[in-house]
């Protein structure tokens, strides 16, 4: 019986489209977030969110996402479903409820723009991010995160980010070692990128604000 | 251990084994002598009986904007078709059909199977589209042999496509007017060589002896189609 149940568990998941989108709860404790901030994700990731002192491009910038998406990714690295050598020994020490502080947190926090650093990059990456490429079959990334990239609960907030760090998501993605996107969108799209493609994209959406 | 539940769960395990991307299942098509078109069942008959709710297709098709576009108008060059103002009917049935693989469609379906799309999500979809008006911008074609063009559609297509290529929502038959023409014309071929494996054996004996030309002219014909009621302001 055990075993049926845990099929039924998997396939209700999967028909789901592998998203349990766990709302945070709204009775936030802002102190006891800027309290764990300033204990632990302020060294990689800035007191808010916008990224530490000198910035290291690797560790993504998280103010001003959604919360359900950062709810969702401190709850996939607890649950192993993301993988991070860094982030599962960390959100291991880290209560169900202070997640959901940290996410609101975070997502309360403005996210500050970035200086371009590759210019010659931004119209081939805001062409294919409005556009994907037909031939390839790869969706416009503006269809889902929106012509801003200021996403929705569903699809992630992107403006800002640095290029580094979505290049290497994008990567992760191609090579199915990120795996917590939902109905396997992000994996299989990344599959049909070139690196070029990847690295424009990337640069393009550090450009906006 | 009860025995039924370990077959049952070892039955329905392989489908959790997603493969990525996630390959397209194949269900038998036209190739085959037991094949009905449009039978009343799978996924199609599910999906019918299902209420769609335009305001929640919307959000969902989101997943299909990237490509389909905002105004569900595709690509002019057919690479993509135009969805608004399609029969939610047809577009329910194609969906399930490549759902399903009776219709082949590896580019789209990692991002439409059942994996990532729920059946409600589709009959969501379908209802936004279908409210959606035509735009007036598709693609034509050349424009070169229209006469022939008409004079096919009207010995052969309009009866069951409508004067206006208003196709029947009853009858699963498509919305043609603001259609481009590049889609119709690699859909017709499709069709004719047997690689739409969804198709209308009646369609399949329409085209079966068109030449090259003929395809051609009547597709730009086609595209040149507006239905007044459902078409985009100018």
């Amino acid at each position: 019986m055990k075993y049926l149940c845990i099929a039924a568990f998997i396939i209700g998941e999967v028909a789901a489209g592998g998203a349990l989108a766990v709302q945070p709860e709204a009775s936030t404790n802002t102190e006891k977030a800027r309290q764990i901030v300033s204990q632990v994700c302020f060294a990689c990731h800035g007191m808010d969110g916008n990224g530490a002192e000198p910035a290291n491009p690797e560790f993504p910038k998280i103010a001003g996402k959604q919360a359900v998406y950062l709810l969702k990714q401190l709850n996939d690295f607890k649950s192993g479903k993301r993988k991070s050598d860094i982030m599962t020994g960390i959100v291991a020490e880290i209560s169900a409820d202070d997640m959901s502080n940290l996410a609101l947190y975070f997502a309360g926090q403005k996210n500050k723009p970035e200086i371009v650093m590759l210019p010659e990059l931004l119209a081939f990456g805001k062409k294919y991010y409005e556009e994907g490429s037909p031939e390839a079959g790869v969706p416009a990334c503006s269809g889902c995160h929106n012509p801003d990239a200021s996403g929705t609960d569903k699809y992630p907030h992107l403006a800002g980010q640095y290029a580094t760090y979505t290049y290497q998501q994008l990567k992760s993605f191609a090579s199915s070692e990120r795996e917590n996107d939902r109905g396997l969108v992000m994996q299989s799209l990344a599959m049909r990128m070139s690196e070029q493609e990847m690295k424009a994209v990337s640069e393009y959406l550090m450009s906006l604000k | 251990m009860n025995k039924y539940a370990i077959t049952l769960a070892l039955t329905l395990m392989p489908l959790t084994a997603l493969s990525v991307p996630p390959q397209q299942p194949k269900a038998e098509g036209i190739e085959s002598p037991n094949y009905v078109w449009n039978a009343d069942s799978g996924e199609k008959k599910e999906i019918l009986n299902l209420k769609g709710d335009a305001m929640l297709g919307k959000e969902a098709y989101r997943g299909c904007q990237g490509c389909h576009k905002a105004n569900g108008a595709g690509i002019p060059d057919g690479t993509y078709p135009q969805l608004a103002g399609q029969h939610a009917s047809v577009l329910i049935k194609q969906m399930a059909d490549i759902r399903e693989g009776q219709r082949e469609n590896p580019k789209m379906f990692p991002f439409a199977g059942k994996h990532v799309v729920t059946s409600q999500e589709v009959a969501d979809i379908a209802a936004y589209l279908q409210n959606m008006k035509i735009p007036r911008d598709n693609g034509k074609g050349p424009g070169t042999r229209l006469d022939r063009g008409k004079e096919l559609y009207l010995k052969d297509c309009q009866t069951c496509h409508g004067d206006n290529g208003e196709g029947s929502a009853n009858k699963f038959y498509p919305v043609l007017a603001g259609q481009h023409y590049q889609y119709m014309l690699r859909e017709i071929r499709d069709i004719r060589k047997g690689k739409r494996r969804n198709a209308n054996p009646k369609m399949v004996k329409v085209v079966r002896d068109y030449t090259d030309a003929d395809a051609e002219a009547v597709s730009d014909y086609m595209s040149r189609l507006m239905m007044p009621e459902r078409a985009a302001e100018k």
